[in-house]
This record gives structure tokens, sequence and C-alpha cells, in this order.
């Protein structure tokens, strides 16, 4: 495989840089939690300040939408799964076919997002109260999460097609991969603190 | 020799010399370079820092003076405080110190990530200039906390704007730095190098690098908060809308207690490095030393509410807060009795170096005892914003970190440039600054207990002796640095050359020349047991003190 490629470096050196980066990697996802860990904090100090909540005049966020919008983003964590399944096998179309599912998937969620902000929360505003302020910068870090998700997913699946990864050597992909699976599991917090809290 | 059968790493070369003088001192990517480029950015704002600080001590002269306007006061402690915490204690302990020796004391031969390392160095200027900018539109005055509702509500135009933007990119420069140092000492040891056997400085680095991932990460979330709010009325600190000043003081100081161990941890690490080579003999207690930074590093996250002991806790809070601080007190104690333990009856040379870390041992151990007469519930309801604070504030910044600082430089000048600094002007150096120091920060325990508030332009008339006193004390405080510049420049020119090893110790930057060859090492060193044993042949195979450029894999 490596030969097959022309790769500069050896298949060692490559497993220890990648080696670097993953770890690399997962320290920032954990900056990344603690950037969430901040603002989940926020809201509860103010949810527990607040004597009524959510706040006069503001409506409980819409349960129905964001369940099936979880479900969309969910099922993306498993076509995601299925996708690196593929790569992990050398079966390129699996690969190819379930990350294009997977930035499809991701796409609905962000668009099932804008059409709450839009249309389903009249009363809540950004500016106006603790709860707006703590829902919108919330899932709204969370949606720039999902989209830029979807960027990284659509670059390097276009790496891929352009060869860039192969079976053994695809650090760019795992990378994609567990970002996806972060952006998910942040998803379960939000939707329980949101939604069902 | 019959070690070569060691695994050695696989990427143990590393980025090819640079041919170009901006990729060479610009945009380099050695870290021993970035270094450099950290203590030069960070010297000058140092400068800027200290000027401010004069200033005010100008204006305290006399309890009305009016060379500042009480606004221009408030912005010259707030950007003080700004300046001295994040452009230059910070990039100095963890960039300049952390870059220059933790790689070549585990034996690699850069950072996991050289390019990231250069893009945390260039995010210090850019940062220094937001947050000086910030000037020009009237600098932020509500100290360097910039707690609500006081740095929301004075007429701010952007400057609030910039002072979040400029820490901001200061704080991502350091959780990138934190990350990049801690999966390099993770995964760069050098073959045989397990982590009881990694200098203490390393140790040291390693917690820090942690605590500035976790920490920095949070203070860039509260920052965007109060961006947020500041710009677009998000309402989290804003109390006429359901906000809660307080709030901001949590998230604060969540990152803001860790931040004072990211400060002086290093400190540690350097005092644990100079002492064993000035008293040559191994380091009392090294695991004790080396855990209990990692029981600093762990409590410091637990101890945050502290600062806030005035600002209306439950009962319950402040109980755990206060005692949880008092704990933190016990690995911090372990440190300091194992260092005096290691010079007690040694045969201490007393060289500039350990000059310096006798005078951190001392003033830190006063800015830790008064650190523990704050935490005290009770105590802190007289001290809380009083002189008190700004005592102990400047006994473990300056006297702890600024100390640990150039013991750090006086030891490790020599393996980074190559060249002697004077030991006479070294002591002159030390003798005046550690005096003047105490005469300048001293009496401010006195004047905080009387009453004296902190943060003030003018003051009661019975401090005015007290203050004149403090301000003629820090003037000569301040100049006692101009003999380490004038050193260093003596150095440059006339210094003798250092050899590789010209203090005996026995670390691995000393097995290697000096100033440090590009590759480091020519061969990747195997360590074959700790670095402290003074008395017993070095601990090194696979050394050579050859200069060759090419590395050997
Ligand atoms: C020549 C040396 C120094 C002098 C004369 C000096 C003087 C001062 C003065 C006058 C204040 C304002 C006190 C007040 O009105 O509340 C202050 C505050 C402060 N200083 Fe220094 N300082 C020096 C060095 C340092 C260093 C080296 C550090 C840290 C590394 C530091 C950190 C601080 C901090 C964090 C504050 C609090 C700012 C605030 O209230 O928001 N200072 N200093
Ligand atoms: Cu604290």
């Amino acid at each position: 495989m490596a030969a097959a490629n022309a790769h500069a470096v050896s298949d060692a050196e490559y497993a220890e840089v990648s080696g670097h980066r993953l770890l690399g990697f997962l320290f920032f996802l954990i900056s990344d939690c603690v950037i969430f860990g901040n603002f989940i904090f926020s809201y509860l100090y103010l949810r527990n300040a607040a004597p009524l909540w959510p706040p006069v005049g503001i409506e409980r966020p819409y349960l129905y939408l964001a369940a099936v919008n979880s479900i969309v983003l969910f099922g993306s964590g498993a076509t995601m799964h299925y996708a690196m399944e593929g790569m992990r096998h050398d079966r390129r179309s699996q690969f190819i076919g379930y990350t294009l599912a997977t930035i499809v998937l991701g796409s609905m969620f962000l668009g099932g997002q804008a059409y709450e902000y839009t249309h389903l929360l009249p009363h809540t505003t950004w500016a106006g109260t603790t709860f707006g302020a703590s829902f919108y910068t919330l899932t709204g870090l969370h949606g720039f999460h999902v989209f830029i998700g979807v960027i990284f997913l659509i670059v390097v699946l276009l790496q891929t097609l352009r060869g860039t990864y192969t079976q053994e050597r695809h650090f760019g992909l795992t990378a994609a991969t567990l970002y996806w699976h972060f952006v998910d599991v942040i998803w379960v917090a939000l939707f329980f603190l949101f939604y069902i809290y | 020799m019959s070690v070569t059968h060691v695994e050695l790493p696989a990427s143990s070369h590393i980025h090819p010399p640079p041919d170009t003088f901006i990729k060479k001192y610009v945009f380099s990517l050695d870290h021993k370079v970035i270094a450099i480029q950290y203590f030069i950015t960070a010297g000058l704002f140092l400068v800027f820092a200290g000027l401010l600080a004069e200033l005010m001590r100008v204006q305290l002269m006399g309890p009305n003076n009016h060379v500042l306007s009480v606004a221009v006061f408030n912005q010259a402690y707030s950007l003080h405080g700004t300046a001295m915490v994040w452009l230059v204690g910070i990039p100095i302990v963890t960039g300049a110190f952390g870059n220059l020796i933790m790689p070549v004391q585990i034996g690699a031969r850069d950072v996991a990530f050289p390019w990231l390392n250069m893009l945390s160095f260039w995010m210090l200027p850019v940062a220094g200039i937001l947050v000086f900018a910030s000037l020009l539109f009237g600098a932020p005055q509500a100290g360097w906390t910039e707690y609500p509702p006081v740095s929301l509500q004075l007429p701010l135009g952007e400057s609030l704007s910039l002072w979040c933007a400029g820490v901001f990119v200061i704080g991502v420069s350091s959780t990138i730095t934190g990350l990049n140092f801690l999966v390099t000492i993770v995964k760069m040891r050098a073959p045989g190098m397990t982590y009881t056997r990694m200098p203490l400085f390393v140790w040291a680095t390693g917690v820090t690098a942690f605590l500035s991932m976790i920490a920095t990460a949070n203070l860039s979330a509260a920052l965007a908060g109060l961006f947020i709010q500041h710009n677009f009325g998000v309402p989290f600190y804003d109390v006429t809308r359901g906000g809660a000043p307080v709030l901001w003081q949590h998230v604060f100081w969540f990152y803001s207690h860790p931040a004072v161990y990211i400060l002086i941890l290093p400190a540690f690490g350097i005092v644990s490095e100079v002492i064993p080579t000035f008293v040559r003999r191994p380091i009392f207690g090294y695991k004790a030393i080396a855990y209990s930074s990692a029981a600093i590093g762990l409590l410091s996250f637990m101890v945050w509410a502290h600062h806030m002991f005035t600002s209306g806790l439950q009962h319950w809070e402040q109980l755990f807060f206060m005692l949880l601080t008092m704990v933190i007190a016990v690995p911090t104690g372990i440190k300091i009795f194992s260092w005096v333990t290691t010079l007690w009856r040694g045969k201490i040379r007393l060289d500039s170096p350990l000059l310096f870390v006798l005078g951190f041992l001392s003033t830190f151990t006063l800015g830790g005892i008064t650190g523990v007469m704050l935490a005290s519930v009770p105590a802190d309801a007289q001290e809380h914003a009083s002189y008190f604070v700004v005592a102990h504030i400047h006994y473990v910044l300056f006297g702890g970190t600024i100390f640990g600082i150039f013991a750090g430089l006086y030891y490790w000048w020599p393996k980074m440039t190559g060249r002697m600094l004077d030991e006479r002007l070294g002591k002159w150096h030390f003798w005046l600054m550690y005096i003047f120091f105490n005469l300048t920060f001293l009496p401010m325990h006195w004047a905080g207990l009387m009453g004296m508030p902190r943060r003030v332009a003018t003051y009661d008339p019975m401090f005015a002796g007290t203050n004149l006193f403090v301000s003629i004390s820090s003037f000569v405080l301040a100049a006692s640095i101009l003999i380490f510049i004038y050193n260093a420049y003596r150095s440059a020119r006339y210094g003798e050359p250092a050899g590789p090893n010209p203090w005996g110790a026995r670390t691995l930057e000393w097995m290697i020349p000096s100033p440090m060859p590009y590759y480091n090492f020519r061969d990747v060193p195997i360590v074959l047991s700790g670095p402290y044993d003074y008395g017993k042949p070095l601990p090194y195979a696979n050394i050579s003190q050859d200069l060759a450029m090419t590395p050997v894999r």
C-alpha cells in the first residue's frame, strides 16, 4: 500500500507522527469541551438564580423538532461510523457513500436548527433574556461546530477522491470522525439541558 | 557501546535548517529561536507595564497628587495588571523557558508541533498590540479582572472589546502551547527517560501545560461572554435583565486561580534545577516535589472562589473554599521543605542563579503566608481590596515569578547564548533588587491592614509617609533591572565563552554545546537513570559533543 502511494515517509514514521497528532487532537477536543462546559455552567447558574424558568413571556423550545433533529444527528454518527469501517477494510465506495450521507444529515440538522431559530421561537431573542442568551449561545456554538464538521467532512472527502488517504494512512479521516462524534455527544447534553430538563 | 539496541523514535529527524533570514529569525520553527523571541517580546512588554507601575507610583507620592487623572490612573493599573499577567509572566515562564529548556531536557530535537509553536508565539505581539491599543480609546478601568458592572458601565467606546480580543488571543496562544508541550512530554521523551527520571523543570512544565490547556480554554469562553454582553447586550452579566455579575467572577476565577499556578509552577521548576546544581548533591524528595506539582495542579481547580468571599457566597461555599485553599498550602510547603533540606548543610556556591533562588524562597514564602491569611474568610473580610492584597500579589508574582525568571536567566544564559554573564554585576543586580523589592512591597502590608484601599489615585494623608517611601523604593527597584540589561549587553560583547557545562550540572541540556546546535543532539541520547545523582557517573549514553549538523537516526 505504502509503496503504491510513493510516500516519502516510512510507515513507522507515519505511525509515530499521527500518534502525536491524535493525542494533540484529543487535547484540543478536551479544551473545546471546557468551552461548552463554561457556557453550560453559566446557563445552570443563571437558571438557578432566576425566579421563573423560562422567564415570563418566553416559550419553551419546541421538543418535537429537536427530537427529530437529534435522530438526524445521531443517524449521522452511525453513517460516519460505517464510512470509517469502509475505509478500514479498503472499501472505498462504502466510505464515499456513507460520508456523503453524513454530510447530508449534518446539513439537515443545520436546516432544522435554522428553522427553529427563525420560526419556532418568536419571543426568544439572544439579547432579550438570560434564557435566550444561554440558549442561543450554546446551541449556536454547537451549530457552528456542526457547520465546521460538515466543511471538514467535505474537505476530507475531496482529499480521499484525490487519493490522499489509504487503508493504513488516514489520520485526517480519523480526526474528522472523532470530531463528528464529539459534536454528537455535546448535542446529547444540550438536548437534555434545553428540551427536557 | 552496548546500548545500541534501544529502539530510537522514528521521527527523530525534524525540519531542516532554515535558509533565509525570515525563516531563521522571524517565522522560525526552532524551539530555541522561538524561546528567544518570547524573551524579547515579553521583555518589551515588561518595560511598558513597569513604566505604567512607576507612573502610578509617581501619582501616589502624595495623597492628593494630580500627575494622573483618576481615569488615567484606573487605566494604568488595569493595563499594568493585564500586561504583567498575560503578556509578561505567562509568556516568559511557559513560552520562553518551556521552549528553551523542556525539549532539550527530555532529549528531543523540538516540540511535537513546531508550526503551532510558531503560531503561539506570533499571537503574543498581536495580543499585546490589541491590549495596548485600547489605551487610544481610553483603556478599560475595572482592573485586570474587569468585573461587571463597572467594566460595562463606563463610557468605554471600543476599549473593552479590544481588551477582550487581546486577552482572548493570548489565551488561545496559551492553550495551544499547553497542548503542544503536553504532547511533547508524553510522546517525545528520549529512550529511557521515564516519568520519574524527568528533570523537575519538565514536571513543572507538564503540569503547567495541562493547566494552560484546560483553564485557559475556559478563559476564552468567559471573554467571549463578556464580549457579546458588551457588544450585543447578551445579558449574561447584566443584573437588570436577570444576569449575574457574580457569574463573571466565577468563570473568571475558574481560569485565573489556575493561572497563578501557571505563573509559579515553572518558577518552582527552575528552583528545583538550580538548587541541586549549586549545592552539588541530589535533590531531597524528588518524587515529593514532582507529585506535589501534580497535586497543586489538580487542587488549583477547586479553590477559585477564595477570591469571592466578599461577593455573597453561601456559608458552606465559604467554608469549602477556605479549607481547600489552606490544603493547597500543604503541597507547596512540601516543596519548600524539600528545597531547604537540600540546601541544609550543603556546600553552597553562592553564584547569582542561587542568590535569586534564595531570594525567591524567602519572598515567595512570605507571599504564601499572606495567601493563607487571605484564605481565612473572617480575615479576608478585612483585608479584601486593600493594599494588603497588593502586597500579597507582588510577593508571589514579583518575589516568586520574577525572581524565579531571573534565577533561570542567570542559570541558562550561558546555555542560550554561549557566553557567561558577569558575576559581580549579577550580585549587584540581585542585592539591589532584593532589598528594594522588600522596601517597596513590605510596607504595603501595614498600609493595607490600616485600611488603605487598593486601586485608588488619592488617599488619606495618614498614609503619606509610607507611600512616599514606597514610591522612592520602587524607582530603585525598577532601575535595578538596568544592571541586568547592561550585563546582557556586556556578555554579548565581552563575555567569556561558557563551554557546554559551566555549572557542572547534570541534566541533558548541559551535555551538548552552548549555544545549543540546531538539532540539539547529534544522536538521540539514551537515559539510564535520574538526573540529580551527584557523585555518580553521568546517566547518559549515546551523547556526543560533535557539532555535526546532520542528525543521526
Ligand atoms: C517595579 C515593579 C512593580 C511595581 C512598582 C508595581 C506597582 C503596582 C501598583 C502601584 C499597582 C496598583 C495597586 C492599586 O492601586 O491597586 C499594581 C497592581 C498590580 N500589579 Fe504590580 N507592580 C510591579 C510589578 C508587578 C509584577 C512583576 C507583576 C506580575 C508579574 C505585577 C502584577 C500586578 C497585578 C496583577 C496588579 C493588580 C492590578 C489590578 O488591580 O487590576 N506587578 N502594581
Ligand atoms: Cu486564587
